[in-house]
């Protein structure tokens, strides 16, 4: 058994680090648990990437503390190119803002965004509101009358909507949920008004009438949710809040690695496959690589760091 | 040990836990630091409950905390170095190490049959973890990963 | 009725009856060996079916779900460990059986319980799933309060002979369950800057070292260097004759409504179920000072409520599109991987594959009777015949690969091996492990809720108790905490 373990030992060390990157497995952390958004659309990619790349992809969810528990585990890592990051985009931006984490938005190599989405707000169909408008009016006549389940305190959710509502001076009641399963059942159990949290889940129910979801916090409208009124149209375009995922790296790594990568994932995400996949889950592709992905994360965690600190939760 | 010091000793010690926990939660914001803090006074009651019946009952029986003193140490000495052996020699070297070296501490007299059951057992276990499931587990310090 | 035949069609074909029995085999042994579980193997292994067609996933994932809950009761009975967090309850009667020299005779109760229990919740999940479902989302966070308060006055029966140590460790558990971020106002406690504690104490993490290490100590201060012979271990004399099985039906009833009414709430789960079964079992008999010192009927009940509990889980994840526990998650991902989009029209969008994974749970269930009493079993059973000197570095290796992949992290290594010391030390004085696990459980389900509700009510506590369904679940919890009481004035009087 020594010898065999030498025998690894021995391998593992003969083999210089980046020559013909990747030849083997390759550990996927998931700041999010096994079965979430997150977590399928980080594997569904991960089994074309591994086509592509002809590797073997290893996931490892790490959930916890809305996604930094995953994220500073994941930064202790050497930048080998063996190790990545699939995230969305609120452990790096949104959580730094709200706990005292021991990384920024710059403490990783950005490698590539997949995909978007908006989240969206939806309430039942007898809501006295039938468009974005009449909905945010009706909110800001009532203030505290109404409850909005979200997917954590001080998650980019909560974030997305008291942007919206800031704007607007409404006062609606924040309930945090474990995440936008738990939000959907006491929505559609009447214990909370409004549902807010991504669109996937709620998807089947605007089709059969049980919810109407009147507002998409994406300055365009979405295809999927022809009733929600994208925030452009409410003159309301600066407070765009997406929820998008990313595949990041530790800090430190290779340019012929990252740009191996990038090119992968570009292929990827573009692959039919994969388009008709977001689709079903009311999500686009979205390829931002290098640098621009870099300012992408700074500008968004300047944005949400303003209203972060307004609703007097940033530390 | 008697059952009566011991229960003395475990009562300390919740108390102990119950009271910093309170006094740690005490300085938590609102409603998030309430509910800890009272856990932590019910634990602290408890404990001094234990604490002070065993103080008032009589001389107490015996009771015994360890079987076999020698064994235990060896037992929780050697799972304690492996634990600390996994990330510098690497999952694999450290389980082998501990499934070859624990039985002979603990009386057992036949290495042959320790050594063919360990390379069988982390063989299966590598076979699983590393093969089937590609899971990295912790490597030796001298690899480069 | 030619959708039946359509569906017993796809799901007799080939690869999925190989996925099937493969995947049962596999989560028999996934549930006995301690560290590993069924969350961990499934999301491990449900990537390599993506490429295969839906149903070989989800026969995979029925067997391995299946499986792991009765493997889970081998080593609970053969070694005092239990394989899995739901097999906590079946320790209590098994190894007490298994030291009378009856392992064989507990192994093939838990055998039958695990099965029966098993198919009365895949019937459940043909039949009155979708009713049922609906019926869940009048639980609101109110109602999810008095859910955990219930589970929580089950400990009364755990608490063992000193009621003060009993609530001592419930405490306990409840306070351990408040480390981590709180959920609802973002304030880390108890984490003393570590970040990984924002997460909170990782349950499988405290819970193989809290019910491994003690018994593993145990072994080695044994240090047995013989092993059990063939004969010893009489797995030829273990028959189950009728007049058993007429004698656990009314436990295997009680059971599997148990778990099944467990199962199906979004968020509960087969530990409970397993909890509240051998509860009830316990209150129903007429002799509950038997239990625990090896009433076969106690393992027939643990085992029985929590493979009751699996089907059911599912139940809301198939009708509604809201998963109640990570495998229902993990079986709403894979679904949505293949193209399928998750919510109430999922069965009349796709009858085939949701009706073909509904058939797929009930044989997977009957397999155990196969796969666990003829084969697994038997090999388990062999492991009391290596020296116990032998068994105990083994079990610490898996239990340490085990703990590590769950997070990848070594420090949970260590936390696993404080909570097993804390174990051994407490069992020794005393004090009940159960109702520590039990807090560490329930705690955060019955904050988190009690604080929801309360948010929503505006801060009114009256919201707790004047909803209807709160109030019945109130007066249900009060029932549990007096009837051991009116029980024993009863005794008195007569």
């Amino acid at each position: 058994m020594k010898h065999l373990a030498l025998t690894i030992a021995a391998v593992a060390l003969a083999t210089p680090a980046f020559a013909d990157y990747p030849e083997r497995a390759i550990e996927v952390t998931i700041p999010a648990p096994a079965g979430g958004g997150t977590d399928t659309s980080a594997r569904k990619l991960a089994t074309l990437l591994e086509e592509e790349l002809g590797a073997s992809i290893a996931i490892l969810n790490v959930a916890g503390g809305g996604g930094s528990v995953g994220v500073t585990q994941f930064m202790m890592q050497k930048p080998t190119g063996y190790s990545l990051l699939a995230t969305w985009n609120s452990p790096i931006t949104t959580v730094p803002q709200v706990q005292q984490t021991a990384y920024q938005p710059d403490s990783f190599t950005p490698i590539a965004s997949t995909s978007e989405t908006a989240y969206t707000l939806c309430v039942k169909p007898d809501f006295p509101a039938d468009t974005g408008e009449e909905f945010l009016a009706e909110l800001a006549a009532n203030p505290a009358k109404y409850t909005y389940g979200n997917d954590g305190i001080g998650g980019t959710m909560q974030l997305a909507a008291e942007r919206i509502f800031q704007s607007r001076e409404i006062d609606a009641i924040a309930i945090p949920f474990g995440g936008a399963g738990e939000t959907l059942q006491n929505f559609l159990g009447g214990h909370i008004d409004i549902y807010g949290g991504s669109i996937s889940p709620v998807l089947p129910y605007t089709e059969n009438g049980e919810a109407k979801c009147l507002i998409v916090t994406s300055a365009a409208p979405v295809d999927a949710l022809p009733q929600a009124a994208g925030l452009e149209s409410l003159g309301l375009g600066a407070e765009e809040t997406l929820l998008w995922r990313m595949v990041l790296g530790p800090a430190g790594l290779d340019p012929a690695i990252v740009d191996t990568l990038a090119a992968a994932l570009e292929k990827t995400v573009n692959d039919p496959a994969y388009v008709e996949f977001l689709a079903t889950k009311g999500e686009t592709p979205n390829v931002v690589t290098g640098d621009a992905l870099a300012d992408r994360l700074q500008g968004e965690y300047d944005a949400l760091s303003k209203v972060a600190k307004a609703l007097g939760l940033n530390q | 040990m008697t059952d009566r010091r011991q229960d003395i000793v475990l009562g300390g010690v919740f108390a102990a836990i119950g009271i910093s926990a309170a006094v740690i939660a005490a300085g938590y914001p609102g409603a998030s630091g309430v509910y800890p803090m009272a856990l932590g006074c019910v634990v602290a009651a408890l404990g001094l409950l234990v604490l002070g019946r065993a103080v008032l009952s009589g001389p107490g029986k015996p009771r015994i905390l360890i079987d076999h003193g020698p064994r235990v140490a060896i037992t929780l000495g050697t799972a304690a170095a492996y634990l600390g052996l996994v990330p510098v020699l690497g999952f694999y070297l450290a389980s082998a190490l501990l499934v070859v070296l624990l039985p002979p501490a603990l009386g057992f007299r036949r290495p042959v049959f320790v050594l063919v059951n360990a390379a069988v057992f982390v063989g299966i276990v590598w076979l699983v973890f590393s093969i089937v499931l590609e899971k990295p587990l912790p490597t030796p310090f001298w690899s480069a990963y | 009725m030619d959708l039946i035949f359509d569906i017993l069609g796809s799901v007799l074909a080939v690869g999925p009856v190989t996925a099937m029995i493969g995947a049962s085999i596999l989560g028999v042994f996934i549930g006995a060996l301690p560290g590993l579980n069924p969350v961990m193997a499934i999301a491990l292994l449900l990537p390599l079916t993506y490429s295969m067609q839906p149903l070989v996933a989800l026969g995979m994932v029925a067997g391995i779900y299946n499986g792991s809950m009765y493997g889970g009761a081998i080593p609970a009975i053969l070694l005092r460990i239990p394989g899995t967090p739901a097999a906590i309850a079946t320790t209590y009667d098994g190894f007490p059986m298994a030291q009378r020299g009856e392992a064989a005779r507990a192994l093939k109760i838990a055998c039958w319980s695990s099965a029966i229990g098993g198919v009365a919740s895949a019937i459940a999940l043909m039949t009155i799933g979708p009713i049922l479902a609906r019926a869940t989302l009048l639980f609101g966070p109110a109602e999810y309060f008095w859910i955990a308060m219930f589970g929580m006055a089950s400990i009364g029966v755990m608490v063992g002979s000193d009621a003060v140590k009993g609530l001592m460790a419930a405490a306990l558990g409840l306070l351990l369950g408040t480390v981590g971020l709180d959920q609802l106002s973002g304030t880390p406690r108890f984490t003393f800057g570590e970040i990984w504690l924002l997460s909170g104490l990782d349950l499988i993490v405290i819970l193989v070292g809290l019910y491994a290490l003690p018994p593993v100590i145990a072994l080695a201060e044994a240090a047995d260097i013989k092993g059990l012979s063939a004969s010893d271990l009489k797995l030829e004399a273990a028959k189950l004759p009728w007049s058993d099985i007429r004698a656990f039906m009314p436990t295997w009833l009680r059971s599997a409504l148990i778990g099944i009414s467990v199962g199906i709430l979004p968020g509960a789960g087969g530990n409970i179920a397993a909890f509240l079964s051998y509860n009830a079992a316990k209150s129903a008999s007429s002799d509950p000072d038997s239990f625990g010192k090896g009433n076969p009927q106690g393992v027939a009940a643990a085992e029985c409520g929590n493979n009751a509990d699996n089907a059911a889980s599912m139940i809301p994840a198939l009708t509604l599109g809201i998963p109640g526990n990570v495998i229902a998650a993990l079986v709403l991902g894979a679904l949505l991987i293949h193209g399928l989009q998750p919510g109430p029209q999922l069965f009349h969008q796709n009858p085939g594959l949701v009706g073909g994974f509904m058939v797929q749970m009930l044989l997977t269930s009957l397999l155990i009777l196969a796969v666990g009493g003829a084969a697994a079993t038997r090999v388990f059973a062999q492991v009391q015949r290596l020296p116990g000197v032998m068994l105990v570095p083994m079990i610490l290796v898996l239990m340490a690969v085990g703990v590590y992949v769950i997070n990848g992290r070594v420090i949970d290594l260590w936390v696993m091996f404080a909570a097993g010391i804390a174990g051994y030390v407490l069992e020794k004085v005393n004090v009940p492990l159960a109702p520590i696990v039990l807090g560490l459980i329930l705690g955060p389900m019955a904050e988190q809720s009690v604080r929801r509700a309360l948010l929503i009510s505006r801060g009114d506590p009256t919201e707790l108790l004047t909803r209807p369904l709160s109030a019945a679940l109130a007066l249900a919890t009060l029932a549990l905490i007096l009837w051991p009481i009116v029980r024993a004035w009863r005794a008195q009087k007569a």
